[in-house]
């Protein structure tokens, strides 16, 4: 694909009208007023319809690992998935995260750990049980889910430092360490805690769980929004955990022995946001472009529209490169998930990387473009400028998205 | 309960419009559903889905096979157009669009009711409805701000300039409803999917038994509406309000 097509510019242009008309005007209060996401988000969600899609799909994969798990107790062999694909356009994921960060990059980091990182975490290796449990309304939104594996001494090496810890007790887990950075902390109902079990091995040989907590249980504490450069309408909070007791039903998969010691657990989700932080990037680059065209041809100095110097041409000129580069990752992602094919670890990274850098220099020059205005809040760009420099941050940051691509590059 | 709903496709009114020999609105690119007809099918869904069941059609009348606005009013809901596009029709005044739509109408099946907004927002002639109504031979309400079906009538509040009358008419029957009848809901991810799929049914003037088009009214000139004149600026001088009460008072406003 090279353009969307009718139904996807519907989807687009519909999207695009709801942001504009709900959550445009509540700008100021999402970015300085702490005023949390999640009703406005919901909103969208009920308004076009995808807690429902979530919903039916979510029933039909129930409905499917059921069939697969009665057959096997059954010993016959287990009905084929029909089209792997069917039905999930990855499209329908990514328009409104584009349109959702051409004003409010901060809600899409919100959403995405919710419905995506925490529940890819349950649906990935969960049972069927704590599938239906907990995974269906952070689909939906119902429920806000937040994702824990960064602590205060692990970030880029998060399995290495990790100090978390689960120590069997009985029949139960006793769950200690701390969390940093975690997305939706401060208002999480459902909390996926990442940590290493204890057996009184060197930390580099324990294995990695993955348990599921509630808030309000007995010694968790969920701390408040941490003040932060960008991303204001994202929550961003630490947790705390002393002595947290969970039984084997909040273990996702209810099993110690996953493949890789659970690090290929916590790792499935790196796809889904490396992907979605390149559609983060095309509606702020798309967004910043479109507002310095604007600016350039309105704003006169020296008797002439700044868009007139060759050197604001330059800038407006590698803005559109960086746009139409982004724009052909996210529409090659959407083509090759649709037809079913993954993408490698070095293209995953690639696209983060690339988009993630494509979106902090296209923002900072957009500042550049408005020269002093560019450094007031009451223009946009000023806010694009510093929700753009976590792209570079979070997900794995630039330099560890380097390391992915060389390693995946160098191990064929 | 089974309602028709009369949309118009309209050139997208944030582009700057151009206009064709005969002085009509140049309709060769991509045509919306116009925003004032988006009232009248989300009025129809909800009374369908008031009703316990039924469906909405669409009828539309416009050049070139246009389909992207009638798309739009099938993926709010809607469940099947009929589209009378015909080169002879190009520039029709508002009789001949009506007894087209009329004759659209008797194609899209059986009907309780027929609605349509008050008057397009590219033309804005605003007595379509009433001639659909008579070419019909149907009683015909407008203004509507509120419709509620009762058995075999229909209630309408009339918006007026003093209030609202309270009509009760036997249906079926032809409403105009002001733009605030009710809130046209988004189309939701899975209507824009399906709307695709759903049919569209493609007739001439002939197909409706309509022969020989041709028509009385013709727009002799377009001129621009004439530039807003720099308006009293008032200093303020802590009486200011008395000035702007006397301003008031003067034009007779208060
Ligand atoms: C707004 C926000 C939201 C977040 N949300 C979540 C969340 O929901 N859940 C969660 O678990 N975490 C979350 N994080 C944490 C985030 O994933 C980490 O900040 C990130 O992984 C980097 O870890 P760190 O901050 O400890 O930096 P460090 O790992 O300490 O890195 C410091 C610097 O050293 C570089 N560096 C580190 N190792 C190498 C190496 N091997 N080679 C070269 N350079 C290296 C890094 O690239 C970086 O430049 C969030 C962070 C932010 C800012």
């Amino acid at each position: 694909m090279y353009a969307w097509n009718d139904e996807q510019l519907m989807i687009r242009d519909a999207v695009r009208e709801f942001i504009e008309a709900e959550i445009a005007p509540k700008r100021e209060e999402l970015e300085f007023g702490d005023t949390p996401p999640y009703d406005l988000l919901r909103k969208l969600f009920a308004t076009f319809g995808m807690d429902q899609m979530a919903r039916d799909r979510f029933e039909k994969t129930i409905a499917f690992e059921k069939s697969v798990e009665a057959a096997v107790a059954a010993g016959d062999s287990p009905p084929e998935r029909e089209s792997r694909n069917e039905g999930n356009d990855p499209s329908l994921s990514m328009i409104p995260i584009i349109e959702l960060c051409r004003y409010s990059p901060g809600m899409v980091t919100a959403m995405g750990v919710s419905m995506g990182l925490s529940s890819a975490a349950i649906m990935s290796k969960g049972t069927i049980a704590q599938k239906e449990r907990w995974a269906l309304d952070l689909l939906t939104l119902d429920k806000i889910g937040a994702w824990a594996i960064t602590e205060p001494n692990s970030g880029s090496d998060a399995f290495g430092s990790m100090k978390a810890t689960a120590r069997r007790d009985g029949d139960e887990y006793v769950l200690n360490g701390s969390k940093t950075f975690i997305t939706n902390g401060p208002y999480a109902d459902t909390i996926i805690f990442i940590c290493k079990l204890d057996e009184g091995n060197p930390p580099e040989e324990r294995k990695v769980l993955s348990f599921v907590l509630d808030s309000g249980m007995p010694g968790l504490e969920q701390s408040k929004p941490l003040r932060k450069m960008g991303m204001h309408s994202s929550p961003t909070g630490e947790l705390f955990l002393d002595d947290v007791r969970v039984g084997i039903d909040r273990l996702i998969g209810e099993t110690e022995d996953l493949p890789s010691g659970g690090r290929d657990g916590a790792k499935a989700t790196f796809t889904i946001e490396r992907s979605g932080v390149a559609a983060m990037a095309l509606g702020m680059i798309g967004k910043a472009l479109e507002l310095c065209i604007e600016y350039a041809k309105e704003r006169v100095q020296f008797g002439q529209p700044i868009g007139e110097f060759q050197l604001i041409q330059d800038k407006l000129a590698r803005m559109e490169v960086a746009r139409l580069n982004v724009e052909n990752l996210v529409f090659r992602y959407i083509e090759t998930t649709r037809d079913g094919v993954s993408l490698t670890l070095a293209e995953a990274s690639a696209m983060k990387l690339y988009s993630a850098r494509a979106a902090m220099e296209v923002a900072l020059e957009a500042v550049q473009i408005f020269g002093g205005n560019g450094y007031m809040s009451e223009f946009q760009v000023e806010q694009i400028a510093r929700d753009a420099k976590v792209l570079q941050i979070y997900a794995g940051t630039d330099e560890l998205q380097i390391t992915h691509i060389a390693k995946d590059l160098l191990r064929r | 309960m089974n309602v028709i709903v009369c949309v118009k496709q309209i050139p997208d009114p944030a582009l700057p419009g151009e206009l064709d020999a005969d002085n009509t609105l140049k309709r060769d690119g991509k045509l919306i559903l116009d925003e004032s007809d988006s009232y009248g099918v989300e009025m129809a869904l909800q009374l369908v889905t008031a009703a316990g069941g039924g469906a909405v059609s669409l009828v539309s009348m416009a050049p070139n096979e246009e389909v992207s606005g009638l798309r739009t009013a099938l993926a709010m809901g809607a469940e099947k157009a009929v589209l009378v596009s015909d080169p002879s029709l190009a520039g029709a005044d508002a009789l001949t669009t009506a007894k087209v739509l009329a004759g659209a109408v008797g194609k899209a099946g059986d009907y309780d009711l027929v609605i349509a907004g008050t008057e397009s927002s590219d033309g804005y002639t605003g007595t379509v409805p009433e001639q659909i109504a008579e070419v019909l031979g149907l009683p015909s309400v407008t203004f509507a701000k509120s419709i509620a079906v009762d058995g075999d009538t229909v209630k309408v509040e009339r918006q007026t300039e003093a209030g609202y009358d309270e009509v009760t008419c036997p249906l079926p029957a032809v409403v105009s409803v002001t733009a605030g009848v009710v809130e046209p809901r988004y189309p939701s991810f899975k209507g824009i999917m399906a709307a695709k799929s759903k049919p569209v049914e493609n007739v001439t003037a002939a197909d409706l038994g309509i022969e020989s088009v041709s028509w009385a009214q013709s727009i002799t000139a377009v001129e621009d509406a004439p530039a807003r004149e720099a308006g009293e600026i008032i200093e303020d001088d802590g009486e200011t309000f008395n000035k702007i009460v006397e301003y008031l008072d003067n034009l007779k406003v208060i």
